[in-house]
C-alpha cells in the first residue's frame, strides 16, 4: 500500500472518531437542555437533533477534511515520487548525471543533496576502476610488443635445434593470446568509457549476413560440420560495418568451436515486427540454464574443462555484447544442453522506404 | 634499400632494427621527433616506420611535417593506442601503413617490405608465378594450363599473394586486405583459406607454391 493512501485512510480514521466524539457530546449536550426546557419531552428527539446535527454538519466537514487531506499528502509527497523516478533513471553509465535539486532546505532537498553526493563517489570509484583498465592495458602492450619481437627474433636463429624451436613456438602462441586477451580488455574499457565512436550507416544487414556465412562454411569445414542458410530477408540496419562484421564473424566462429563434429550450424535473417532479427543456432553440448545468464560476463567460462581445449580471449561475448547494444540491439542466448543453442540478435531497422513497405 | 625507424623505447627499436637487417635493409634509428624530422631531411629513405607515441613531439606531427615538406617517403606508423579513429587520422594525415602494437615482427618486416616495393606492381591484368596464373579481368586462375574455380574471396586472398609474391605476408594483413577487418577476428579464418586454397592451388602440382612462414603468416613464391 502506498504511504498516500495510508495516511489518508489514518486520516479518515481520526475524523470518523472524531465525528463520533462530536456525536456524543452534541447528543449529550442537547438531551441535557432538552432534559432542563421541557421534562416531559421524550429521550427520542434528542438522537434525531444530534444525528441530524452530525449529517448535515459533521460529515460535509468529514469529507471535506478527507478531500483536503488527500490533497495535502499528495503535496507533500509528489517530491518524494519525483525523486524516485530520479533514482530509478541512475544506472552505471550515467553516474555523473545529478539529480535536480528543490534548494529550499527541506528535508527532501536534503536527501536529494546526500543521494547526489553519494552517486558522485560512486560515479568517482567506477571511473577510477575504468582508468586502471584502460592504463592497466596499454601498460601491457610495450612489454607484450618486446615479448614477441624478441621471441620472433629468437627463432630466427638457424642454429637451434627442433626442441628448442618448438618451445619458443609454444610461447609465440601464448604471447599472441595475451595479447588478443589485452586488446579485448582494452577494447571494453574504451568502451565502457565511452570512448568509441562507432560510425553509423545504412547498411544491407542481408549482405554482411550472407558475407558472414560464407567464412562461416568454411570455418565450419574442418569439422564436418553442416552449415544452412535457412532464411535471408532483404533488411537494412543502421549500423557500423566494422562492429557488425566483427559480432557476426564472433557469433559465428562461436557457433563452430562450441558443436560438436559433424554437427549443425544454422543461420537465419528475418524481420520481425521493427526489428531486424539474426538467429544462429549450434548443435554443441549446450549450456547449463544455471550459467546461462552469466554466459556475457567478462572471463567467464562455464565449463572449466573447456578451458583447455578451447582457445578464446573469454571476452567474445562481452564484446558481441557491447556491439548489440551500442547499435541500440538486444542480444539473448537460449540452450537445450546437449540439443541446441540459440543466439538471438535484435537491431532496429534502418528507416527506408523499402523496410516501410 | 634504407629504412628509419622511429622508436623511443630501445628494446623495440633494437629487434625491429636486426629483423629489418636480416632482410638486408639499412636500418637508422632515432628516438624522438625531431632527430626524425631531421634525419629525414638529410638523407632520402625507402621507408620510416613511425611510433604514434613519442616524447615531445607525437608521431602524427611528424608525419604532417613531413608530408609538409613535401617528404613523400611511405610511412607505416605503430601505435599502443590501435583505435580504429587513429588508423583512419593517421592514414589521412598521409601515412601508407598502419600496425597497432604489440605487432608480431614478420608482420612488420612483410609491411615494410610492401611499402619499399609500392608502385613496382605489374600493370598486366594478368598475374604469374611459376606455371599459376591468375586473370584480374576475368577471375579465372590456371597452373599448368588447367582451370581452376575459386569462389570470390579465394580469388581475392590468391590475387592479394600473387600480388605481394615472394615478400611473407602477415596473418593481420591479410585479414586487412582480403577481408577488410580492421581487428583481429581472433579465428583461425586466414589459416582454413589457406588451407582451401592449397588444396585447389598446389595439390595436384609441384611445386608447391604457397609456403607457410615460419612463425607467422604465408608467401607465395617458386623456389622454397
Amino acid at each position: 500500500m502506498k504511504i498516500r493512501t495510508r495516511l489518508t485512510w489514518w486520516y479518515a480514521g481520526i475524523l470518523v472518531v472524531s465525528l463520533l466524539v462530536m456525536g456524543v457530546g452534541t447528543f449529550q449536550e442537547i438531551s441535557e437542555q432538552l432534559r432542563h426546557d421541557h421534562r416531559n419531552r421524550p429521550e427520542g428527539h434528542a438522537l434525531d437533533e444530534a444525528g441530524e446535527m452530525i449529517f448535515q454538519v459533521g460529515l460535509p466537514a468529514v469529507i471535506l477534511g478527507l478531500i483536503g487531506g488527500w490533497w495535502l499528502t499528495r503535496r507533500a509527497l509528489t517530491p518524494v515520487s519525483k525523486l524516485t523516478d530520479a533514482v530509478e533513471k541512475i544506472h552505471e553509465k550515467n553516474l555523473g548525471e545529478k539529480i535536480p535539486r528543490t534548494n529550499n532546505g527541506d528535508e527532501l532537498d536534503r536527501l536529494t543533496e546526500v543521494f547526489n553526493t553519494m552517486t558522485a563517489r560512486l560515479d568517482n570509484s567506477f571511473q577510477r576502476v575504468r582508468e586502471f583498465t584502460l592504463h592497466a592495458s596499454h601498460e601491457l602492450k610495450t612489454p607484450l610488443t618486446i615479448l614477441c619481437g624478441e621471441i620472433e627474433t629468437a627463432l630466427r636463429d638457424e642454429s637451434l635445434s627442433q626442441s628448442e624451436r618448438e618451445r619458443l613456438l609454444s610461447q609465440l602462441d601464448e604471447v599472441r593470446r595475451l595479447s588478443k586477451i589485452v586488446d579485448g580488455l582494452t577494447l571494453l574499457a574504451k568502451a565502457d568509457a565511452g570512448q568509441i565512436a562507432l560510425k553509423p550507416e545504412p547498411l544491407p544487414f542481408d549482405e554482411l549476413a550472407r558475407d558472414n556465412f560464407a567464412d562461416l562454411q568454411i570455418l565450419a569445414e574442418p569439422q564436418g560440420i553442416k552449415v544452412e542458410l535457412e532464411f535471408c530477408e532483404e533488411i537494412s540496419v543502421r549500423g557500423d560495418r566494422h562492429r557488425l562484421r566483427q559480432l557476426l564473424l564472433n557469433l559465428a566462429d562461436n557457433a563452430v568451436i562450441y558443436n560438436q563434429p559433424h554437427g549443425r550450424v544454422t543461420m537465419s535473417l528475418r524481420r520481425a515486427e521493427n526489428l531486424a532479427e539474426f538467429k544462429i543456432a549450434n548443435t554443441g553440448t549446450g549450456i547449463p540454464p544455471e550459467i546461462l545468464p552469466r554466459v556475457f560476463d567478462r572471463f567467464f567460462r562455464g565449463d572449466p574443462a573447456h578451458e583447455s581445449t578451447i582457445d578464446g580471449c573469454g571476452l567474445g561475448l562481452s564484446i558481441a555484447q557491447w556491439i548489440v547494444s551500442a547499435h541500440n540491439g538486444t542480444i539473448q542466448i537460449e540452450s537445450v544442453p546437449s540439443e541446441i543453442t540459440i543466439v538471438t540478435v535484435r537491431l532496429p531497422l534502418e528507416k527506408t522506404a523499402a523496410n516501410t513497405a | 634499400m634504407r629504412v628509419l625507424v622511429v622508436e623511443d623505447e630501445k628494446k623495440t627499436a633494437s629487434f625491429v632494427r636486426k629483423a629489418l637487417q636480416a632482410e638486408s635493409f639499412a636500418v637508422d634509428v632515432v628516438a624522438n621527433g625531431t632527430d626524425a624530422l631531421f634525419a629525414a631531411a638529410s638523407t632520402p629513405f625507402d621507408a620510416i616506420i613511425l611510433d604514434i607515441m613519442l616524447p615531445g613531439r607525437d608521431g602524427l606531427s611528424v608525419l604532417r611535417q613531413l608530408r609538409e615538406r613535401k617528404n613523400s617517403t611511405p610511412v607505416l606508423l605503430l601505435s599502443a593506442r590501435g583505435e580504429v579513429n587513429e588508423r583512419v587520422e593517421g592514414l589521412n594525415a598521409g601515412a601508407d601503413d598502419y600496425l597497432p602494437k604489440p605487432f608480431e615482427l614478420a608482420e612488420l618486416v612483410a609491411r615494410v617490405r610492401a611499402l619499399t616495393r609500392r608502385g613496382g606492381e605489374s600493370k598486366s591484368s594478368v598475374l604469374s608465378v611459376a606455371d599459376l596464373k591468375l586473370d584480374t579481368v576475368t577471375h579465372k586462375a590456371q597452373r599448368s594450363g588447367k582451370e581452376i574455380e575459386l569462389t570470390m574471396r579465394e580469388y581475392r586472398l590468391l590475387e592479394f599473394l600473387m600480388r605481394s609474391a615472394g615478400r611473407p605476408c602477415g596473418r593481420m594483413m591479410i585479414l586487412e586486405k582480403v577481408w577488410d577487418y580492421n581487428f583481429d577476428p581472433g579465428t583461425n579464418l586466414v589459416d582454413v583459406y589457406i588451407r582451401r586454397l592449397r588444396e585447389k592451388i598446389d595439390a595436384d602440382f609441384e611445386p608447391k607454391l604457397l609456403q607457410t612462414v615460419r612463425g607467422s603468416g604465408y608467401v607465395l613464391r617458386e623456389v622454397p
